[in-house]
């Protein structure tokens, strides 16, 4: 299983520690993601990796009522997220705070802070989300 | 013509199945007892086997098996590569492309599952493809990333979820009349289905593959071979594995376009082109539903309806034989005739094409198996009791 920090993506892991969403961008303009160290639109590998608001409209959702292995931190029914991040286009993965269980709508705007996941006695960084 | 055209055929089957966790034997051990199966079923001696083809990350390396099955010389031994069902199709086209290239001459396409052997499915699925992305957003099993998915198709791409329900009962339809079913007899309630417990949004139990223990094995030869046997031949057609440019392991940046689909639009392309085949051709569909709305993604994607037209096709009376138009998973499918990581749907193809479904559709010739939907390696494959 891949872990944080040991691969292209290492610079959104540590961005997220520390409370920012950084987002890898080549010099051609197109955003990379999954994050690469190599641009394959113009074959460049001048990747910055880019401030962006933690602001998004809700792609999709789910909201589980399982069980799941590996999701014992997490209060059932949780709500889990494509987030379309704004002004860029990536797409991320996220939890959205959920306290009256009113249903996602796709185009949602939404905003996002910064918080952890603890798996298996790790905190894996991640953005919650929430309406407004 | 194609190369795969009608040129290697499935001359023998056999099926091994149990409740999950109820195996009387271990998870090799029930392949040996398939493949020596589907051996008797060719009137074909096992010993003569000279290739083996998985998928799905299936744990039996071909070598092992030789003791038991006596096997004189191994010269083929491959998987098509992906952690979920989305390569059973494509594991018929590496068999073929073995025996075209003259590599091997005897291939057996496979997939064992036994829980006390090697664990639940969902797990090692999950485990094949988990990340910390994931991980961190609670989406660790093949309920939640379909889950998204669906949704996505629902209130976005205006698909009617009653669809999704139509599918599933045809299913159970058909199960309950299939002697070899895990559903065989039970009579399906329709209010069960919709009272039940939700996994994940918008999937309730029913709409999810329960897993079973057992295995499956398919003699692949080629065609001229294969009419020697004992068996009516069914041929392979065609068959398409892959993924094209905007679907596949990408964190859900998929094209927009594509993902809400089961993946399958490149696949169903290639199959009809090469084939010369469209959907009107198709008599019957085996459909690898691992969950309900991905049936229905993967129903679309091979051109039998449209977002805008699904609920005139995916109806309860138009999936079921003998009267359906378009009878669908003829023998219980994954979520009722049993859930060996979707073998069980090439099973019933092969069992269709030869007239010994238990739901048999009058006169059918052409078969679509359209393999596991959503996984970012995906595969179908169209087999004919004769070469149109």
């Amino acid at each position: 299983m891949m872990h944080a920090n040991d691969g292209a993506d290492a610079p959104y892991w540590n961005g997220l520690a520390e409370g920012r969403l950084l987002l890898p961008r080549c010099r051609c303009g197109d955003w990379l993601w999954p994050a690469a160290n190599h641009c394959a639109a113009c074959g460049g590998e001048e990747i910055a990796w880019v401030d962006r608001p933690m602001r998004a409209t809700i792609f999709s959702w789910t909201r589980t009522w399982h069980r799941f292995g590996l999701t014992e931190s997490l209060d059932l029914p949780f709500v889990s997220i494509v987030a379309t991040i704004d002004d860029c286009g990536i797409r991320l993965l996220g939890r959205l705070d959920d306290p009256d269980q009113l249903d996602p709508v796709i185009g949602e705007a939404i905003a996002g802070r910064s918080g952890a996941t603890r798996v298996e006695g790790r905190d894996i960084p991640t953005i919650i989300w929430s309406r407004g | 013509m194609h190369p795969l055209y009608g040129t290697t055929a499935v001359a023998g089957v056999g099926l091994r199945q149990y409740k999950r966790g109820a195996s009387p034997l271990p998870e090799q051990a029930v392949l040996v007892e398939a493949i020596l199966a589907a051996c008797a079923d060719a009137g074909f001696d096992p010993a003569d086997v000279d290739g083996f083809v998985s998928y799905g990350d299936d744990k039996n390396e071909p070598v092992q098996l030789m003791p038991a099955l006596g096997t004189r010389e191994l010269k083929w031994s491959s998987v098509v590569w992906g952690g979920g069902g989305g390569g059973v199709a494509g594991a018929f086209g590496l068999a073929a492309a073995a025996i075209l290239s003259g590599q091997a001459s005897a291939v057996i396409v496979f997939r064992a599952l036994v829980e006390g052997s090697s664990g639940r499915l969902s797990a090692a699925v999950m485990a094949h493809h988990l990340n910390d992305h994931m991980l961190a957003a609670g989406i660790v099993a093949p309920a939640q990333v379909c889950a998204i998915r669906a949704n996505r198709m629902y209130e976005h791409h205006g698909v009617p979820a009653s669809v999704a329900e139509e599918l599933v009962r045809a299913s159970y339809y058909h199960g309950s009349r299939n002697p070899e079913a895990v559903a065989f007899g039970q009579a399906f309630d329709l209010e069960e289905m919709r009272s039940s417990r939700w996994i994940a949004e918008p999937f309730r139990l029913f709409d999810c593959s329960r897993e079973n223990d057992g295995a499956a094995a398919f003699l692949m030869v080629s065609a001229d071979r294969a009419r020697d046997l004992k068996r009516p031949t069914v041929y392979l057609l065609g068959c398409a594995n892959g993924a094209e440019k905007g679907w596949g392991d990408l964190l859900e940046n998929d094209d927009e376009a594509l993902y809400p689909t089961a993946g399958f639009r490149s696949i169903a392309r290639r199959l009809y082109a090469d084939t010369g085949l469209s959907p009107a051709d198709i008599d019957v569909v085996q459909l690898y539903e691992n969950f309900s709305a991905q049936g229905v993604a993967s129903l679309i994607d091979h051109g039998f309806c449209t977002y805008e037209n699904v609920a005139e096709v995916v109806r309860f009376d138009n999936l079921v034989a003998p009267t359906g138009k378009l009878p669908v998973n003829t023998g219980g499918g994954n979520f009722a005739q049993g859930f060996i990581h979707g073998i069980g749907t090439a099973y019933e193809a092969v069992k269709q094409l030869r007239g010994e479904s238990a739901n048999p559709v009058p006169n059918a010739k052409i078969c679509l198996l359209a393999g596991g939907p959503g996984a970012p390696t995906v595969s179908s494959a169209i087999f004919g009791s004769e070469v149109p």
